[in-house]
């Protein structure tokens, strides 16, 4: 089966799944849960084979309209999905990371009422986050910004009846539309100053006419996404947000969602739109120096937290400084090794972040499910009544710290030492960063390990829902950190190599299915 | 003729920016935030409108185009904006929602309450 024919599914699955949703619930709660872990299920499929095919055969192209690049009178009237090596990676990470969040809310929102609804939305998340990562056309990409971004509104207001959920989603919707009009708007620009919207098209049109137009909308593209992925003067948001919301909602948030609409997005705009056509130092250089700020504020909130999600709320900024840094350097210094390997360690401490934090999330959701409280003062003592979660939770620690048997160590080891290699001053800064967010870890593990609570002595691991997706990442953590430079060299370097190829991108385009 | 609607629409992007900075009622807020989606619709449809030969250019509608003599309106723009349209009442209408129960919880529709979570 040739990986063309299968792509559209990525989408039309989960859209199906998500809008019957409501229908098959009539058939009560066992068929509900069990439509939502097939059809996610269907989607790792799907995924898994998308990106065995990108990887095998190389790039794929998927038109809606014409199949002609040239089209009638030489302009096609057409959407295309473009898939590389770097968005197959990102349909991989989505879609697996959303079926074990789909298989943990199975137990863990066992006690909440609307939950097809809330089921429904998971679906679409996931369905937006899979669009951004495989769309070529700036508006259709939009279209899946605001998909993903309305489902992870609601689904941050979900628990209605407290004023946390409400007060938090009604800032992330302020910020997220505001970020989405700046969007809107050098979409806007871009159109009207070369008549096209596909993605590959408009590099060509740009690095012909590099005019002043295309560098504003380039800064209106660099401020919403930055507001997107929570990078540091805009930051707030993402901490009031993510503890909010249900815990395997904060899984996928943090995990995926500013990632994919943050990050990703950028890298993509950024490498594969603009390319070598703006003056790549510069723009570099912006992105570095929010990075720089975003990798110590994040980190350093962290230590001073008492509440257990926000602790890993903060620790995401902190974590997206490193990924800036990594794309920063690997703009800074494109065509280069230092580069090459910036880059990969970026791609490599994305795709790494999101099983760590999903991890420490569904962790921290498993503590709140037992407890009722994720306040750190009275959580002493909880590796005693809750040993297996502990375990996991200590891995998850120190994969993100990057301890050496773990995946983290390889990804944060090549961001140390491409930075060294480009700028001995922003390896300092990095590994600053990495000292808070050992702080803010060993902290909490000190309070698990600490002399037992009476409120902890009820506590039990969770039952086998809750507890299976935990173990499987905390797995996919330990064998990924087995063969970190294998993994660096087959799957993250070849990847980063494919963001970087912005002709090869724009030739994609001349194919067609 | 047409330098008149770019300007009108960054003038109501720049009011939304403004409103939005400056007002401290959630309902205000919302408004502050159509009124920038509408000001950037604008800029889309404008571009999208040319004057070709001195002609005005009519809707761009397929059927029967063979006998149409005058210039047609840029079609993709005009999509664009339908389905930015949609996208904005879903965050509108979520928007309104969130308020609501934003009442309901602290009795104010002032932003400046909405301070409980800090730290």
């Amino acid at each position: 089966m040739n990986g063309e024919t299968i792509l559209p599914y990525l989408i039309i699955v989960p859209l199906f799944g998500a809008f019957s949703m409501p229908i098959i619930s009539l058939a009560g709660r066992k068929a509900r849960e069990a439509w939502a872990v097939i059809i996610s299920g269907i989607t790792l499929l799907v995924g898994s084979a998308v990106f065995h095919s990108v990887y095998e055969n190389g790039p794929m192209l998927y038109t809606l309209g014409a199949k002609s690049p040239f089209g009638k009178a030489n302009f096609p009237v057409r959407i295309v999905w473009e898939v590389d090596l770097l968005s197959a990676l990102m349909v991989l990470m989505v879609t697996l990371v959303a079926f074990l969040a789909v298989l943990y809310s199975l137990g863990y929102m066992k006690h909440d009422t609307g939950l097809d609804k809330y089921y429904t939305l998971i679906l679409i998340l996931e369905l937006g986050m899979l669009g951004i990562a495989i769309t070529g056309d700036l508006f259709n990409f939009y279209v899946f910004l605001e998909i993903m971004s309305i489902a992870s509104y609601a689904l941050v207001a979900f628990r209605n009846d407290t004023w946390e959920g409400i007060e938090a989603g009604i800032k992330y919707m302020f910020v997220g539309s505001i970020a989405s009009s700046l969007v809107l708007l050098g979409i806007a620009l871009l159109y009207g100053q070369y008549g096209t919207l596909t993605m590959g098209y408009l590099a060509v049109k740009i690095a012909q006419n590099p005019t002043v137009v295309a560098k504003v909308a380039l800064a209106f593209f660099i401020a919403g996404l930055l507001f997107k992925s929570g990078a540091s003067p805009v930051h707030m948001w993402l901490a009031d947000a993510h503890p909010a919301a249900p815990s395997s909602i904060s899984a996928m948030l943090s995990g995926l969602v500013i990632k994919i609409g943050g990050v990703y997005a950028l890298a993509r705009i950024l490498f594969s739109i603009y390319g070598s056509s703006v003056n790549m130092k510069t723009v570099g250089w912006v992105i570095i120096i929010f990075a720089c700020i975003t990798l110590i504020v994040g980190n350093a909130m962290a230590v001073i937290q008492t509440d257990m999600k926000r602790l890993l709320a903060y620790s995401s900024v902190g974590q997206i400084g490193y990924i800036l840094l990594g794309i920063g350097i690997g703009l800074a210094a494109y065509g280069s090794r230092t580069g090459d390997i910036a880059l990969a360690g970026a791609i490599y401490h994305t795709f790494n972040h999101a099983l760590m934090k999903a991890l420490l999330f569904l962790i921290a959701g498993a503590v709140i499910h037992e407890l009722g409280t994720r306040n750190l003062n009275e959580l002493s003592g909880l590796a005693k009544t809750m040993p297996k979660t502990t375990f996991a939770f200590l891995i998850g620690a120190a994969a993100i710290v990057g301890l050496p048997p773990l995946n983290g160590f390889a990804s944060k080891w090549l961001i140390y030492e491409s930075s060294a290699m480009f700028n001995p001053i922003l390896a300092t800064i990095a590994v600053i960063g990495t000292a808070f967010c050992t702080a803010a870890y060993v902290r909490v593990l000190y309070t698990f390990f600490g002399k037992p609570s009476e409120k902890v002595m009820n506590a039990r691991d969770p039952d086998a829902t809750m507890l299976w997706p935990m173990i499987i990442l905390a797995l996919a953590i330990i064998v990924m950190g087995l063969f970190p430079w294998q993994i660096s060299d087959k799957v993250m370097i070849p990847v980063a190599k494919a963001l970087e190829n912005q002709l090869g991108y724009i030739a994609t385009l001349m194919g067609g299915a | 003729m047409i330098q008149f609607q770019f300007i009108v629409a960054f003038l109501m992007i720049a009011l939304g920016i403004y409103a939005f900075l400056a007002k401290r009622n959630l309902l205000k807020l919302v408004l502050a935030l159509n009124i920038i989606d509408s000001g950037i619709h604008l800029l889309l449809i404008s571009l999208g409108y040319r004057m070709e030969l001195n002609e005005v250019p009519t809707a761009p509608i397929y059927t029967g185009y063979e006998t149409l003599k005058s210039p047609m309106v840029g079609p993709l723009p005009q999509a664009l904006v339908l389905t930015s349209i949609v996208i904005g009442v879903c965050v509108l209408s979520l928007a309104v929602a969130l308020t609501i129960n934003a009442y309901r919880h602290y009795g104010t529709l002032d932003v400046r309450a909405l301070r409980r979570l800090r730290g």
